[in-house]
């Protein structure tokens, strides 16, 4: 890492010069975030207490922020040359990423950018990619063609480097589920490298804030879908990860929980940290993210802030026509007349 | 089960087998039936009949409790069609004579029509018996399955079911044993002769033994007998429409979870990375029945080798020898597929970048911990039983090399070839539908690989109680040289393989889930 950072300042050196002030760079986000939320959900915390958890980033982030500002600038130039130039450094760049199972082509040629500091929503129809394009990152399956990148450590040829950066919450997949919850976040957060000490305190904030302090004690096999979805997410970030990659996050969770979890990734990237969720409810990514891809059928059909990609229309409209449209609802006549 | 046939082809390889098995046996019966016949001590007949009949009725009835089947005939799957309760009732149940056991047993009562047919009267009786036992059992293994599935349908009572029939099956062992040493000559047919005076007034009993005592002249206690096998059948029956009245109309029981204080395992082994995956480890032994029908196996097996052996005609000394390196070989066994154990759930290992070796070594922790213990006792105890202390360090060496080698093979196995196992929270009894051959190769492969490697030490071992005492000195060395260095190289080529194939190891887990 330290190796890293300074060949980048060395290299990049009048990038720096511009980029090294980080609260420069927070504050802007920090507005539309604050009240983003406040629509989303009531935030029953006092904003005062936002700025505790973003201290001690503080130190690491100047060092880190060199490493990354020679590829962001690289990459902003090549890849949006008119658009409004975001400062901001990318955190997550996927770049020509291809997947195909058999003759199913699963991802083709995906590219995105994701900047430091973003709610970044991934949609698309079932089946479109997303999943597997998320798996990709995170480092669960191999692409066949392409590179992903994660605050400038490549995901498949330094692995266990970039895969420090980045906490995942995967959809579908099994839990360690025989052990409590309490086990599992030790478990987790074991892994990622954290002393017992500090799961131990990060354990009692995480259950508090996701509401599972009741449910530590139990075996993860016997919660319910939603409480599962909660305690994975929060062993997704126990080891306060520099990017959340979260695959369908709201999926069976309860709205009060929903609106719970909202307010904690918000206050996440008010932080600086980024946030990529995938999901097909429109109407959430459109009300809580600031940028957003449309993914059909392997290819990257938009990307953008939600307001340049939905344009007049609402994000669901703008969807549904880059999907295909919606099919005429012909026929099934014998529906309208009922049997009894 | 035409639909049977319409899977995969070990499926329908396990169906033939079983129509085979079915055929054979209903051939056997059928036949000692109609010759029974023509034997003139109908007494002893009827108690033969009478009791192997109370077995078989028990048998449908308490097997499904054991084994919680897998029922596709569940009337809750009917609910929604909105079925009326009796048509409901009466059709599961003749899709219930469907099958190898109905079909078998419809046969074999037939045939009973022949034992008896001494006169009309006895033949009609029989009749009506036959119809009454094949309807008792078919009714009785629908009850029972229906009360299994609502008592088993919680999970740790379904686990716990599971390991309760291992162990009933185990001791049956014994049962049998002790059966065959019975001189059925001399006190067999009296010792029937007792058990089915009482059997045959029991509701297992008595619509085998109606017939049978009406052709002994005894035309009381058969109409007695049948009057209790249709009362019997009636409340099957009775039982069988409320259940599924019930079952149709409630939802499925909720499990009642239970708590659990502290961390356990995790608190006890402080550390990075191996000791969690250590603790995991632990932990999923003390409450994964996948886990426990192993850890029960693995005492059982060379109980079993002994008895063969010593049957066999081996001397009992050199026979004390064998228990403690086969325990060790299959602990060491043991975790040649903990991989494919933890299905998806693997990608928590994989996204956090868990090193190989810190999760091959973390696997390794539960056998070692079970097997230093066994080691240790069952040196001394194999010594003890042996009579010559000499002994002692070869045999400790080779059962620990044996443990130690197969420790760094399974290590390799589980990440280089994984092959379906058992899902999490299935029945630790189903297989996975699509093993096939490859599990049979990697199995027979890693164990025998096992063998191979501690063969020196085992011919050192044999050496020094044959030829000469200087090798039993040589044993211990060897163990610990190839032992040692198998570990090692299994732990480095099993972490490596780890690390490199994380995607696919996920496909893999993703593919059999």
């Amino acid at each position: 890492m330290a190796e890293t950072a300074e060949a980048a300042a060395v290299g990049g050196a009048d990038d720096t010069v511009e980029e090294a002030a980080p609260p420069a760079r927070t504050t802007p986000k920090r507005a539309p975030a604050k009240t983003a939320a406040s629509a989303a959900a009531p935030s029953t915390r006092a904003p005062r207490k936002r700025s505790t958890p973003a201290k001690p980033r503080q130190t690491t982030r100047t060092a880190m922020a060199r490493t990354t500002t020679t590829q962001a600038s690289e990459a902003a130039e090549a890849a949006q040359p008119a658009a409004p130039v975001d400062t901001r450094p990318t955190v997550l760049a996927i770049d020509g990423l291809h997947k195909r199972y058999g003759d199913t082509v699963a991802v083709d040629d995906a590219t995105l950018d994701i900047k430091e500091g973003s709610f970044y929503g991934i949609v698309g129809p079932n089946g479109a990619g997303k999943t597997t394009t998320l798996s990709i990152v995170t480092g669960l399956l191999r692409p066949d063609a392409g590179r992903v990148v994660v605050h400038g450590v490549d995901v498949w040829a330094e692995p266990v480097r970039a895969k420090h950066i980045v906490g995942v919450l995967p959809d579908k997949l099994r839990l360690f589920d025989r052990l409590t919850g309490a086990q599992f976040l030790r478990y987790a957060g074991t892994l990622r490298g954290l002393s017992a000490k500090t799961v131990r305190a990060r354990t009692a904030d995480l259950a508090a804030a996701f509401g599972v302090e009741d449910a530590l004690d139990r075996l993860v096999a016997d919660y319910s879908a939603g409480m599962t979805k909660k305690i994975a997410l929060a062993a997704a970030m126990i080891h306060s990860p520099r990017l959340l990659v979260l695959d369908e996050p709201f999926e069976s969770v309860d709205p009060v929980s929903a609106a719970n979890i909202i307010d904690i990734l918000q206050r996440y990237t008010a932080a600086g940290g980024t946030v990529v969720v995938s999901s097909h409810g429109m109407d959430m990514i459109q009300r809580v993210c600031d940028s957003v891809a449309i993914i059909v059928r392997g290819k990257v059909l938009a990307a953008g802030t939600i307001d340049e990609v939905r344009g007049e229309q609402t994000l669901e409209e703008r969807f549904v026509d880059l999907a295909g449209g919606r099919k005429a609802a012909e026929g099934m006549e014998w529906l309208h007349s009922f049997s009894d | 089960m035409g639909n049977a046939f319409r899977r995969s082809p070990w499926q329908v390889f396990g169906l033939v087998i079983g129509l085979l098995y079915g055929a054979v046996i209903t051939v056997l019966v059928v036949g000692s039936l109609v010759a029974a016949r023509v034997v003139s001590d109908v007494s002893a007949t009827h108690s033969v009949i009478v009791v192997i009949g109370a077995v078989v009725i028990a048998g449908f009835a308490l097997l499904p409790l054991l084994f919680g089947v897998d029922d596709t005939l569940d009337p809750r799957e009917f609910s929604l069609f909105g079925i009326p309760n009796r048509t409901l009732a009466t059709g599961l149940l003749l899709a219930g004579l469907i099958g190898i056991p109905s079909l078998v047993l419809i046969v074999c009562s037939a045939a009973t029509l022949v034992t008896w047919s001494q006169n009309p009267g006895t033949v009609l009786l029989a009749l009506v018996s036959a119809a009454t036992v094949v309807l008792t059992c078919v009714v009785a293994s629908r009850v029972t399955t229906a009360i299994a599935h609502s008592l088993l349908s919680t999970r740790r009572s379904r686990e716990a079911g599971g390991v309760i029939g291992i162990l009933l099956l185990v001791l049956v062992g014994p049962v049998v044993l002790l059966l065959l040493t019975v001189d059925w000559g001399r006190d067999g047919l009296g010792a029937l002769g007792g058990a089915a005076s009482w059997l045959q007034w029991t509701p297992l009993g008595a619509a085998w033994s109606a017939p049978g005592a009406a052709a002994q002249g005894d035309w009381g206690a058969a109409l007695l007998q049948l009057l209790i096998a249709l009362a019997t059948l009636g409340l099957l029956w009775l039982a069988w429409v409320a259940l599924v009245a019930r079952v149709v109309s409630t939802p499925e029981r909720e499990a009642r979870s239970k708590a659990y204080h502290g961390l356990g395992w995790f608190d006890r082994l402080p550390g990075g990375p191996t000791a969690a995956i250590a603790a995991r480890s632990m932990t999923y032994w003390g409450r994964d029945a996948r886990y426990w029908v192993s850890i029960v196996l693995i005492p059982v097996i060379p109980v079993f080798v002994i008895v063969v052996l010593v049957l066999a005609g081996l001397p009992p000394h050199f026979v004390a020898l064998v228990p403690l390196p086969l325990v060790c070989l299959f602990l060491g066994w043991s975790i040649h597929n903990d991989l494919a154990y933890d299905s998806t759930a693997i990608w928590l290992h994989l996204v956090s970048g868990t090193r190989g070796m810190a999760d091959r070594a973390g696997r390794m922790f539960p056998p070692v911990v079970v097997g230093i213990p066994v080691l240790v006792i069952g040196s001394i105890a194999t010594t003890i039983a042996f009579g010559d202390w000499a002994v002692l360090p070869s045999v400790a060496a080779l059962s620990g090399a044996v443990l130690v080698i197969g420790l760094g093979l399974s290590s390799i196995s589980s990440a280089l070839f994984p092959y379906p196992a058992t899902k999490p929270g299935d029945s630790a009894f189903t297989q996975p539908q699509t093993s096939g051959a490859s599990a049979a190769l990697v199995q027979s492969l890693s164990f025998f690989a096992i063998l191979l490697l501690a063969s020196p030490v085992l011919i050192f071992l044999v050496l020094g109680l044959t030829v000469n005492a200087f090798w039993l000195a040589i044993a211990p060395i060897a163990a610990v040289l190839i032992g040692f260095g198998t570990l090692f190289l299994g732990l480095w080529l099993g972490g490596r393989a780890f690390d490199r194939r994380g995607p696919e190891l996920m496909a893999f887990a993703n593919r059999n889930d």
